[in-house]
Protein backbone atom coordinates (compact mmCIF):
# COMPACT_ATOMS: atom_id res chain seq x y z
CA UNK A 1 0.00 0.00 0.00
CA UNK A 2 2.81 2.45 0.98
CA UNK A 3 4.35 1.90 -2.29
CA UNK A 4 1.31 2.21 -4.16
CA UNK A 5 0.89 5.45 -2.35
CA UNK A 6 4.70 6.81 -2.85
CA UNK A 7 4.33 5.60 -7.00
CA UNK A 8 1.63 8.11 -6.63
CA UNK A 9 2.99 10.85 -4.61
CA UNK A 10 5.44 10.72 -8.49
CA UNK A 11 3.03 10.98 -10.70
CA UNK A 12 1.06 14.05 -9.08
CA UNK A 13 0.58 16.89 -11.84
CA UNK A 14 3.42 19.25 -11.67
CA UNK A 15 2.60 21.21 -14.51
CA UNK A 16 0.78 24.18 -13.06
CA UNK A 17 4.10 24.67 -11.05
CA UNK A 18 6.25 24.26 -14.20
CA UNK A 19 3.88 26.69 -16.06
CA UNK A 20 4.04 29.60 -13.67
CA UNK A 21 7.89 29.25 -13.36
CA UNK A 22 7.99 29.36 -17.02
CA UNK A 23 5.97 32.34 -17.46
CA UNK A 24 8.17 34.37 -14.43
CA UNK A 25 11.22 33.22 -16.54
CA UNK A 26 9.59 34.63 -19.86
CA UNK A 27 8.42 37.71 -18.60
CA UNK A 28 10.23 38.93 -15.74
CA UNK A 29 9.13 41.72 -16.41
CA UNK A 30 5.15 41.09 -15.86
CA UNK A 31 4.93 42.83 -12.84
CA UNK A 32 1.47 43.54 -13.28
CA UNK A 33 1.59 39.81 -11.63
CA UNK A 34 2.64 41.64 -8.39
CA UNK A 35 -1.01 41.60 -7.68
CA UNK A 36 -4.27 42.82 -9.52
CA UNK A 37 -6.31 45.26 -7.66
CA UNK A 38 -9.51 47.14 -8.06
CA UNK A 39 -9.85 50.28 -6.88
CA UNK A 40 -12.92 50.30 -5.19
CA UNK A 41 -12.62 47.54 -3.34
CA UNK A 42 -8.88 47.29 -3.24
CA UNK A 43 -9.93 43.54 -4.78
CA UNK A 44 -6.43 42.05 -4.51
CA UNK A 45 -5.70 38.26 -5.81
CA UNK A 46 -2.29 37.01 -5.37
CA UNK A 47 -0.57 33.50 -4.67
CA UNK A 48 2.57 31.45 -4.98
CA UNK A 49 3.64 27.81 -6.01
CA UNK A 50 6.93 26.19 -4.98
CA UNK A 51 8.11 22.84 -6.02
CA UNK A 52 11.20 21.05 -3.77
CA UNK A 53 12.96 17.83 -4.05
CA UNK A 54 14.54 16.14 -1.03
CA UNK A 55 17.93 14.03 -0.80
CA UNK A 56 18.86 12.04 2.29
CA UNK A 57 21.67 9.85 2.95
CA UNK A 58 20.13 7.33 5.72
CA UNK A 59 16.87 7.86 6.95
CA UNK A 60 13.59 8.42 4.89
CA UNK A 61 11.97 11.36 5.81
CA UNK A 62 8.61 13.12 6.28
CA UNK A 63 6.56 9.34 4.37
CA UNK A 64 8.93 10.43 1.17
CA UNK A 65 11.12 7.99 -0.09
CA UNK A 66 13.78 10.67 0.06
CA UNK A 67 17.11 8.22 0.43
CA UNK A 68 16.47 7.48 -3.35
CA UNK A 69 15.80 10.94 -3.66
CA UNK A 70 12.20 12.54 -4.26
CA UNK A 71 9.96 15.43 -5.91
CA UNK A 72 7.23 14.52 -3.80
CA UNK A 73 6.89 18.43 -1.97
CA UNK A 74 4.71 21.22 -4.08
CA UNK A 75 2.76 23.54 -2.91
CA UNK A 76 0.33 26.32 -4.45
CA UNK A 77 -1.55 28.94 -2.74
CA UNK A 78 -3.97 31.61 -3.84
CA UNK A 79 -5.74 34.06 -2.01
CA UNK A 80 -8.68 36.62 -2.43
CA UNK A 81 -8.63 39.51 -0.30
CA UNK A 82 -11.14 43.38 -0.64
CA UNK A 83 -11.94 46.02 1.48
CA UNK A 84 -15.76 47.37 1.29
CA UNK A 85 -14.97 49.72 4.17
CA UNK A 86 -11.61 51.30 5.31
CA UNK A 87 -11.19 49.61 8.61
CA UNK A 88 -12.60 46.32 7.46
CA UNK A 89 -10.68 43.75 5.35
CA UNK A 90 -12.34 40.35 4.38
CA UNK A 91 -10.18 37.36 2.76
CA UNK A 92 -9.33 34.01 2.14
CA UNK A 93 -6.70 31.44 1.34
CA UNK A 94 -6.81 28.24 -0.36
CA UNK A 95 -3.48 25.62 -0.40
CA UNK A 96 -2.65 23.06 -2.03
CA UNK A 97 0.37 20.95 -0.48
CA UNK A 98 2.12 17.86 -0.92
CA UNK A 99 4.36 15.77 1.09
CA UNK A 100 4.79 12.41 0.69
CA UNK A 101 2.27 11.12 1.58
CA UNK A 102 0.67 13.96 3.73
CA UNK A 103 -1.68 16.62 2.44
CA UNK A 104 -2.19 16.08 -1.33
CA UNK A 105 -5.66 17.63 -1.23
CA UNK A 106 -6.78 21.47 -1.34
CA UNK A 107 -7.13 22.95 2.18
CA UNK A 108 -8.61 26.21 3.86
CA UNK A 109 -5.60 28.31 5.50
CA UNK A 110 -7.80 30.80 6.61
CA UNK A 111 -11.03 32.72 5.81
CA UNK A 112 -11.59 35.78 7.98
CA UNK A 113 -12.63 39.52 8.62
CA UNK A 114 -10.47 41.59 9.98
CA UNK A 115 -11.77 44.71 12.34
CA UNK A 116 -9.07 47.39 12.94
CA UNK A 117 -10.49 50.36 15.23
CA UNK A 118 -7.52 51.76 15.39
CA UNK A 119 -3.84 51.60 16.52
CA UNK A 120 -4.23 50.12 19.80
CA UNK A 121 -7.46 47.85 18.64
CA UNK A 122 -8.22 45.18 16.06
CA UNK A 123 -9.94 41.97 15.77
CA UNK A 124 -9.73 38.76 13.54
CA UNK A 125 -12.37 36.40 13.21
CA UNK A 126 -13.29 32.90 11.38
CA UNK A 127 -10.68 30.47 10.75
CA UNK A 128 -7.02 32.75 11.50
CA UNK A 129 -3.79 32.01 11.56
CA UNK A 130 -2.23 31.13 15.47
CA UNK A 131 0.12 34.15 16.43
CA UNK A 132 1.93 31.98 18.73
CA UNK A 133 5.72 31.85 18.63
CA UNK A 134 8.00 33.90 16.29
CA UNK A 135 7.20 32.45 13.16
CA UNK A 136 4.09 30.28 13.59
CA UNK A 137 2.24 32.91 11.57
CA UNK A 138 4.24 32.87 8.72
CA UNK A 139 6.15 29.55 8.55
CA UNK A 140 4.14 28.06 6.09
CA UNK A 141 4.79 31.44 3.52
CA UNK A 142 7.72 29.97 1.93
CA UNK A 143 8.45 32.92 -0.36
CA UNK A 144 8.84 35.29 2.94
CA UNK A 145 11.74 33.01 4.10
CA UNK A 146 15.77 32.32 3.38
CA UNK A 147 15.15 28.74 4.45
CA UNK A 148 13.57 26.05 2.96
CA UNK A 149 12.89 24.05 6.08
CA UNK A 150 12.66 26.77 9.28
CA UNK A 151 14.14 25.15 12.52
CA UNK A 152 12.23 21.80 12.59
CA UNK A 153 12.59 21.45 16.65
CA UNK A 154 10.27 24.06 16.65
CA UNK A 155 8.25 24.18 13.30
CA UNK A 156 8.15 21.01 12.08
CA UNK A 157 7.34 21.53 7.81
CA UNK A 158 5.27 17.90 7.95
CA UNK A 159 1.68 19.86 9.17
CA UNK A 160 0.23 22.83 7.39
CA UNK A 161 -3.28 22.86 8.63
CA UNK A 162 -3.35 21.80 12.17
CA UNK A 163 -1.17 23.82 14.58
CA UNK A 164 -0.68 27.15 12.31
CA UNK A 165 -4.77 28.17 12.60
CA UNK A 166 -7.55 27.56 14.35
CA UNK A 167 -11.26 28.53 14.11
CA UNK A 168 -12.22 32.04 16.61
CA UNK A 169 -10.47 34.83 17.00
CA UNK A 170 -7.48 37.35 17.47
CA UNK A 171 -7.27 40.64 19.18
CA UNK A 172 -4.25 42.76 18.38
CA UNK A 173 -2.94 45.95 18.86
CA UNK A 174 0.04 48.17 19.86
CA UNK A 175 0.78 50.49 22.69
CA UNK A 176 3.71 53.14 22.21
CA UNK A 177 5.72 53.41 25.30
CA UNK A 178 7.69 56.54 24.25
CA UNK A 179 10.86 57.36 22.22
CA UNK A 180 12.92 56.07 24.46
CA UNK A 181 11.09 52.74 25.34
CA UNK A 182 9.85 51.29 21.73
CA UNK A 183 6.51 49.86 21.52
CA UNK A 184 4.64 46.54 22.95
CA UNK A 185 2.47 44.94 20.83
CA UNK A 186 0.26 42.33 21.56
CA UNK A 187 -2.09 39.37 20.52
CA UNK A 188 -4.74 37.08 22.41
CA UNK A 189 -6.57 34.48 20.82
CA UNK A 190 -8.89 31.42 21.46
CA UNK A 191 -11.37 28.81 19.69
CA UNK A 192 -11.15 25.73 18.55
CA UNK A 193 -8.47 23.75 17.16
CA UNK A 194 -8.71 21.02 14.84
CA UNK A 195 -6.23 18.24 13.95
CA UNK A 196 -7.63 15.85 10.56
CA UNK A 197 -6.96 12.24 11.18
CA UNK A 198 -4.10 12.20 8.87
CA UNK A 199 -2.31 14.89 10.32
CA UNK A 200 1.22 14.64 10.12
CA UNK A 201 0.79 15.97 13.93
CA UNK A 202 -0.75 12.57 15.06
CA UNK A 203 2.47 10.04 13.13
CA UNK A 204 3.75 9.32 16.79
CA UNK A 205 0.46 7.10 17.10
CA UNK A 206 0.27 5.81 13.85
CA UNK A 207 4.25 4.20 14.45
CA UNK A 208 2.51 2.60 17.35
CA UNK A 209 -0.52 1.11 15.34
CA UNK A 210 -3.01 3.76 16.60
CA UNK A 211 -5.71 5.51 14.11
CA UNK A 212 -7.49 8.43 15.54
CA UNK A 213 -10.57 8.25 12.54
CA UNK A 214 -11.60 11.67 13.33
CA UNK A 215 -8.72 13.13 14.58
CA UNK A 216 -8.65 15.44 17.67
CA UNK A 217 -10.02 18.80 18.36
CA UNK A 218 -10.36 21.38 21.66
CA UNK A 219 -10.61 24.61 23.36
CA UNK A 220 -7.61 26.63 22.74
CA UNK A 221 -6.70 29.85 23.92
CA UNK A 222 -3.15 32.12 24.21
CA UNK A 223 -1.62 34.94 24.01
CA UNK A 224 2.00 36.93 22.85
CA UNK A 225 3.40 40.31 23.79
CA UNK A 226 6.06 41.90 21.41
CA UNK A 227 8.32 44.47 22.79
CA UNK A 228 9.48 46.58 19.80
CA UNK A 229 12.95 47.85 21.23
CA UNK A 230 14.00 51.57 21.13
CA UNK A 231 17.22 49.71 18.79
CA UNK A 232 16.23 50.01 15.30
CA UNK A 233 15.44 46.33 14.26
CA UNK A 234 15.15 44.47 17.11
CA UNK A 235 12.49 42.87 19.10
CA UNK A 236 11.75 40.44 22.16
CA UNK A 237 8.97 38.61 22.43
CA UNK A 238 7.12 35.69 24.38
CA UNK A 239 4.03 33.27 24.09
CA UNK A 240 2.01 30.98 25.70
CA UNK A 241 -0.74 28.75 24.61
CA UNK A 242 -3.45 26.29 26.07
CA UNK A 243 -4.24 23.11 24.89
CA UNK A 244 -6.70 20.71 25.62
CA UNK A 245 -7.45 18.46 22.83
CA UNK A 246 -10.10 14.81 22.48
CA UNK A 247 -10.76 12.47 20.26
CA UNK A 248 -11.38 8.72 19.61
CA UNK A 249 -8.97 6.26 19.17
CA UNK A 250 -8.73 2.70 17.52
CA UNK A 251 -6.44 -0.02 18.06
CA UNK A 252 -7.18 -2.97 15.77
CA UNK A 253 -10.78 -4.44 16.92
CA UNK A 254 -10.34 -1.99 20.12
CA UNK A 255 -11.95 1.73 20.39
CA UNK A 256 -11.56 4.13 22.85
CA UNK A 257 -10.75 7.85 23.67
CA UNK A 258 -8.05 10.11 23.45
CA UNK A 259 -7.78 12.97 26.10
CA UNK A 260 -4.96 15.07 27.30
CA UNK A 261 -4.66 17.18 30.55
CA UNK A 262 -4.64 20.73 29.53
CA UNK A 263 -1.05 21.94 28.38
CA UNK A 264 0.72 25.13 28.31
CA UNK A 265 3.24 25.24 25.60
CA UNK A 266 5.42 28.41 26.21
CA UNK A 267 8.14 30.48 23.65
CA UNK A 268 11.04 33.22 24.07
CA UNK A 269 11.88 34.76 21.75
CA UNK A 270 14.12 37.58 19.73
CA UNK A 271 14.91 38.75 16.11
CA UNK A 272 17.25 41.30 15.03
CA UNK A 273 16.99 42.45 11.55
CA UNK A 274 18.60 45.70 10.18
CA UNK A 275 19.64 46.24 6.36
CA UNK A 276 21.69 42.65 5.64
CA UNK A 277 21.89 40.95 8.88
CA UNK A 278 19.47 39.22 10.54
CA UNK A 279 19.93 37.19 13.75
CA UNK A 280 17.26 34.96 15.71
CA UNK A 281 16.79 33.06 18.18
CA UNK A 282 13.34 31.01 20.20
CA UNK A 283 12.79 28.68 23.31
CA UNK A 284 9.87 26.60 22.89
CA UNK A 285 8.89 24.47 26.21
CA UNK A 286 5.92 21.75 25.94
CA UNK A 287 4.71 19.32 28.80
CA UNK A 288 1.52 17.40 28.31
CA UNK A 289 0.12 14.45 29.69
CA UNK A 290 -2.01 12.29 26.95
CA UNK A 291 -4.01 9.20 28.20
CA UNK A 292 -5.45 6.91 25.96
CA UNK A 293 -8.04 4.63 27.22
CA UNK A 294 -9.79 1.45 25.89
CA UNK A 295 -12.99 0.16 26.78
CA UNK A 296 -12.81 -2.02 30.01
CA UNK A 297 -8.71 -1.18 30.64
CA UNK A 298 -6.58 0.92 32.61
CA UNK A 299 -5.83 4.24 30.71
CA UNK A 300 -2.26 4.68 28.82
CA UNK A 301 -0.58 7.60 30.06
CA UNK A 302 2.06 9.11 27.05
CA UNK A 303 4.17 12.16 28.87
CA UNK A 304 6.17 14.38 26.96
CA UNK A 305 8.49 17.18 27.97
CA UNK A 306 10.05 18.41 24.68
CA UNK A 307 12.38 21.70 25.23
CA UNK A 308 13.55 22.94 21.71
CA UNK A 309 15.29 26.08 20.64
CA UNK A 310 17.19 27.34 17.68
CA UNK A 311 19.59 29.99 16.67
CA UNK A 312 20.21 31.48 12.99
CA UNK A 313 21.66 34.28 11.37
CA UNK A 314 21.41 35.32 7.68
CA UNK A 315 23.49 37.64 6.09
CA UNK A 316 22.23 39.50 2.12
CA UNK A 317 25.19 38.76 -0.27
CA UNK A 318 23.52 40.92 -2.69
CA UNK A 319 20.05 42.01 -4.08
CA UNK A 320 19.61 38.46 -5.28
CA UNK A 321 21.66 36.20 -3.46
CA UNK A 322 21.29 35.48 0.51
CA UNK A 323 22.89 32.88 2.85
CA UNK A 324 22.32 31.52 6.32
CA UNK A 325 23.01 29.44 8.84
CA UNK A 326 21.35 28.13 11.96
CA UNK A 327 21.40 25.81 14.65
CA UNK A 328 18.08 23.59 15.85
CA UNK A 329 18.12 21.59 18.72
CA UNK A 330 14.93 19.62 20.81
CA UNK A 331 15.23 16.98 23.58
CA UNK A 332 12.06 14.98 24.78
CA UNK A 333 12.80 14.42 28.35
CA UNK A 334 9.97 11.57 28.63
CA UNK A 335 10.88 9.76 26.09
CA UNK A 336 13.22 6.85 25.97
CA UNK A 337 16.66 6.86 25.67
CA UNK A 338 16.91 6.12 21.78
CA UNK A 339 18.04 8.36 19.09
CA UNK A 340 14.41 9.04 18.57
CA UNK A 341 14.32 11.46 22.10
CA UNK A 342 16.02 13.97 20.04
CA UNK A 343 17.04 15.82 16.80
CA UNK A 344 20.39 17.90 16.46
CA UNK A 345 20.19 20.16 13.20
CA UNK A 346 23.11 22.06 11.28
CA UNK A 347 21.52 24.04 8.36
CA UNK A 348 23.68 26.04 5.47
CA UNK A 349 20.94 27.79 3.33
CA UNK A 350 21.15 29.57 0.28
CA UNK A 351 18.38 31.67 -2.03
CA UNK A 352 18.58 33.19 -5.21
CA UNK A 353 15.77 35.78 -6.68
CA UNK A 354 16.04 35.74 -10.44
CA UNK A 355 13.30 38.89 -10.35
CA UNK A 356 10.58 39.95 -7.77
CA UNK A 357 8.58 36.65 -8.65
CA UNK A 358 10.60 33.55 -8.94
CA UNK A 359 13.67 32.59 -6.74
CA UNK A 360 15.58 29.42 -6.05
CA UNK A 361 16.69 27.75 -3.51
CA UNK A 362 19.43 24.94 -1.74
CA UNK A 363 19.90 23.88 1.67
CA UNK A 364 22.28 21.51 3.33
CA UNK A 365 21.45 19.73 6.72
CA UNK A 366 23.69 17.78 9.01
CA UNK A 367 20.77 15.93 11.80
CA UNK A 368 22.01 13.71 14.12
CA UNK A 369 19.22 12.17 16.27
CA UNK A 370 15.18 11.10 14.56
CA UNK A 371 12.85 13.02 16.97
CA UNK A 372 11.23 15.07 14.29
CA UNK A 373 10.25 13.93 10.89
CA UNK A 374 11.12 10.28 10.94
CA UNK A 375 8.56 7.85 11.02
CA UNK A 376 9.45 3.90 11.99
CA UNK A 377 6.98 3.11 9.48
CA UNK A 378 9.12 4.62 6.68
CA UNK A 379 12.54 3.43 7.73
CA UNK A 380 11.10 -0.50 8.41
CA UNK A 381 15.25 -1.52 8.64
CA UNK A 382 15.79 1.20 11.63
CA UNK A 383 16.95 4.15 12.16
CA UNK A 384 20.84 5.47 11.47
CA UNK A 385 21.69 7.97 14.00
CA UNK A 386 23.16 10.55 11.79
CA UNK A 387 21.65 11.80 8.11
CA UNK A 388 22.47 14.05 5.87
CA UNK A 389 19.91 15.71 3.94
CA UNK A 390 19.90 17.63 0.70
CA UNK A 391 16.69 20.04 -0.24
CA UNK A 392 16.34 22.09 -3.59
CA UNK A 393 13.36 24.63 -4.11
CA UNK A 394 11.92 26.59 -6.98
CA UNK A 395 9.06 28.93 -6.17
CA UNK A 396 7.26 31.86 -8.14
CA UNK A 397 4.85 34.24 -6.41
CA UNK A 398 2.57 36.71 -7.82
CA UNK B 1 53.26 66.36 -8.50
CA UNK B 2 51.82 64.75 -5.55
CA UNK B 3 50.85 68.12 -4.08
CA UNK B 4 48.72 68.18 -7.60
CA UNK B 5 46.98 65.05 -6.57
CA UNK B 6 46.09 65.48 -3.25
CA UNK B 7 42.61 68.18 -3.88
CA UNK B 8 41.67 65.28 -5.87
CA UNK B 9 42.14 62.66 -3.72
CA UNK B 10 40.39 64.29 -1.20
CA UNK B 11 37.72 65.52 -2.81
CA UNK B 12 37.04 61.67 -4.05
CA UNK B 13 37.12 60.58 -0.85
CA UNK B 14 34.70 63.40 0.27
CA UNK B 15 32.56 63.51 -2.58
CA UNK B 16 30.55 60.41 -2.01
CA UNK B 17 29.97 61.10 2.09
CA UNK B 18 28.72 64.50 1.12
CA UNK B 19 26.35 62.60 -1.35
CA UNK B 20 25.07 60.05 1.29
CA UNK B 21 24.87 62.63 3.73
CA UNK B 22 22.37 64.31 1.50
CA UNK B 23 18.89 62.29 1.21
CA UNK B 24 17.80 62.47 -2.11
CA UNK B 25 14.66 61.18 -1.53
CA UNK B 26 11.21 62.86 -0.64
CA UNK B 27 8.04 61.82 1.36
CA UNK B 28 5.45 63.55 -0.16
CA UNK B 29 1.79 63.35 1.16
CA UNK B 30 -1.66 64.07 -0.13
CA UNK B 31 -3.13 67.53 0.92
CA UNK B 32 -5.54 65.62 3.38
CA UNK B 33 -2.70 64.51 5.65
CA UNK B 34 -2.36 67.30 8.29
CA UNK B 35 0.61 66.48 9.35
CA UNK B 36 3.81 68.69 8.13
CA UNK B 37 6.12 66.07 9.00
CA UNK B 38 6.91 62.61 9.94
CA UNK B 39 9.50 60.56 12.19
CA UNK B 40 11.46 57.91 11.07
CA UNK B 41 9.87 55.13 13.46
CA UNK B 42 6.37 56.28 11.86
CA UNK B 43 7.42 56.31 8.11
CA UNK B 44 8.84 52.53 9.19
CA UNK B 45 6.17 51.56 10.46
CA UNK B 46 3.65 52.66 7.97
CA UNK B 47 6.32 50.82 5.04
CA UNK B 48 6.54 47.81 6.83
CA UNK B 49 2.56 47.01 7.51
CA UNK B 50 3.15 47.72 11.51
CA UNK B 51 1.26 50.53 11.37
CA UNK B 52 -1.66 52.40 9.14
CA UNK B 53 -1.97 55.58 10.84
CA UNK B 54 0.41 58.27 12.35
CA UNK B 55 0.66 58.98 15.82
CA UNK B 56 -1.76 61.31 16.09
CA UNK B 57 -4.39 58.98 14.94
CA UNK B 58 -5.35 59.94 11.66
CA UNK B 59 -4.97 57.00 9.03
CA UNK B 60 -2.54 57.03 6.10
CA UNK B 61 -2.39 54.84 2.87
CA UNK B 62 1.41 54.04 1.57
CA UNK B 63 2.18 53.91 -1.93
CA UNK B 64 5.33 52.08 -2.81
CA UNK B 65 7.44 52.41 -5.88
CA UNK B 66 8.18 49.11 -8.01
CA UNK B 67 11.99 49.31 -7.92
CA UNK B 68 14.84 51.67 -8.88
CA UNK B 69 17.31 54.21 -7.15
CA UNK B 70 14.91 56.43 -5.25
CA UNK B 71 12.89 53.12 -4.04
CA UNK B 72 16.50 51.68 -2.83
CA UNK B 73 17.96 55.05 -0.97
CA UNK B 74 14.25 54.97 0.44
CA UNK B 75 14.26 51.52 1.36
CA UNK B 76 18.42 52.07 2.97
CA UNK B 77 17.39 55.43 4.81
CA UNK B 78 14.25 55.15 6.08
CA UNK B 79 13.40 51.08 6.50
CA UNK B 80 16.85 49.41 6.80
CA UNK B 81 15.75 46.56 4.63
CA UNK B 82 16.67 45.75 1.17
CA UNK B 83 14.33 45.84 -1.50
CA UNK B 84 13.91 41.74 -1.04
CA UNK B 85 13.73 41.49 2.48
CA UNK B 86 11.10 44.02 2.01
CA UNK B 87 9.31 42.20 -0.19
CA UNK B 88 9.62 39.36 1.98
CA UNK B 89 8.02 41.44 4.68
CA UNK B 90 5.13 42.00 3.24
CA UNK B 91 4.72 38.62 1.65
CA UNK B 92 4.70 37.37 5.22
CA UNK B 93 1.74 39.94 6.61
CA UNK B 94 0.12 38.94 2.95
CA UNK B 95 -0.26 35.14 3.11
CA UNK B 96 -0.61 34.77 6.43
CA UNK B 97 -3.84 37.80 6.47
CA UNK B 98 -2.49 39.99 8.65
CA UNK B 99 -3.36 42.55 5.78
CA UNK B 100 -2.86 43.44 2.29
CA UNK B 101 -0.30 44.48 -0.65
CA UNK B 102 -0.15 48.58 -0.87
CA UNK B 103 -0.35 50.00 -4.18
CA UNK B 104 2.64 49.40 -5.86
CA UNK B 105 3.44 51.98 -9.18
CA UNK B 106 5.78 52.14 -12.01
CA UNK B 107 7.40 55.88 -11.78
CA UNK B 108 7.62 58.62 -9.65
CA UNK B 109 5.07 60.57 -11.99
CA UNK B 110 2.36 57.83 -11.32
CA UNK B 111 3.47 57.91 -7.10
CA UNK B 112 2.51 61.95 -7.28
CA UNK B 113 -0.76 61.51 -9.71
CA UNK B 114 -2.20 58.53 -7.05
CA UNK B 115 -0.61 60.65 -4.40
CA UNK B 116 -2.64 64.08 -5.35
CA UNK B 117 -5.82 61.89 -5.90
CA UNK B 118 -5.80 59.55 -2.75
CA UNK B 119 -7.12 61.25 0.84
CA UNK B 120 -4.54 59.73 2.75
CA UNK B 121 -1.74 58.63 0.62
CA UNK B 122 1.86 59.27 1.47
CA UNK B 123 4.91 58.06 -0.98
CA UNK B 124 8.17 58.71 -1.73
CA UNK B 125 9.70 59.87 -4.84
CA UNK B 126 13.14 61.40 -6.08
CA UNK B 127 13.82 64.94 -4.72
CA UNK B 128 14.17 66.55 -7.97
CA UNK B 129 10.71 64.83 -9.76
CA UNK B 130 7.92 67.23 -10.41
CA UNK B 131 5.22 67.08 -7.19
CA UNK B 132 2.93 69.39 -7.77
CA UNK B 133 -0.98 68.50 -6.05
CA UNK B 134 1.47 67.20 -3.25
CA UNK B 135 3.14 68.42 0.18
CA UNK B 136 6.19 67.54 1.27
CA UNK B 137 6.84 65.78 4.56
CA UNK B 138 9.87 66.71 6.51
CA UNK B 139 11.23 63.47 7.85
CA UNK B 140 12.44 64.55 11.77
Amino acid sequence: MRDDARTKERDVKRLPIAAAALLALLFPGADRSWGQSMDDLNLQVHGYATQGFIYTTNDNWNTTNSTDGSAAWMEAVVNVTAEPQPKLRIGVQARYYLLGTYGNQIMLDWALGDYKVNEHFGFRVGKVKTPAGLLNETQDIDPAHLWILLPQSIYPVASRASILAHYGGVVYGSVPLGDSLGKMEYRAYGGQRVLSSDDAYLQPYRDEGLTLPNGITGRMFGGTLMWDTPVEGWMVGSSIDAENPTGSVVAGPYTGTFSAHPFYPYYFYSKYERNRVMFAGEYNRLSANTQIQFSGAPPTAYLTDRRAFYAMASYKISEKLSAGLYYSGSTDRQAAHTISRFQKDWALSARYDFNPFLYAKFEQHFINGTEIGFSTLDNTGGYKPNTRMTLLKIGVSF
Amino acid sequence: MKRRFLPLLFGLLVLPVCFCAHAQVVIIANSSVSASSISKTELRDIFTGASTSLSNGKPVTPVLLRQGGVQDEFLSLYIGKTDSGFRAGWRSILFSGQGAMPKTLDSEAAVVEYVSHTAGAIGYIGRAAPHEGVKILVVR
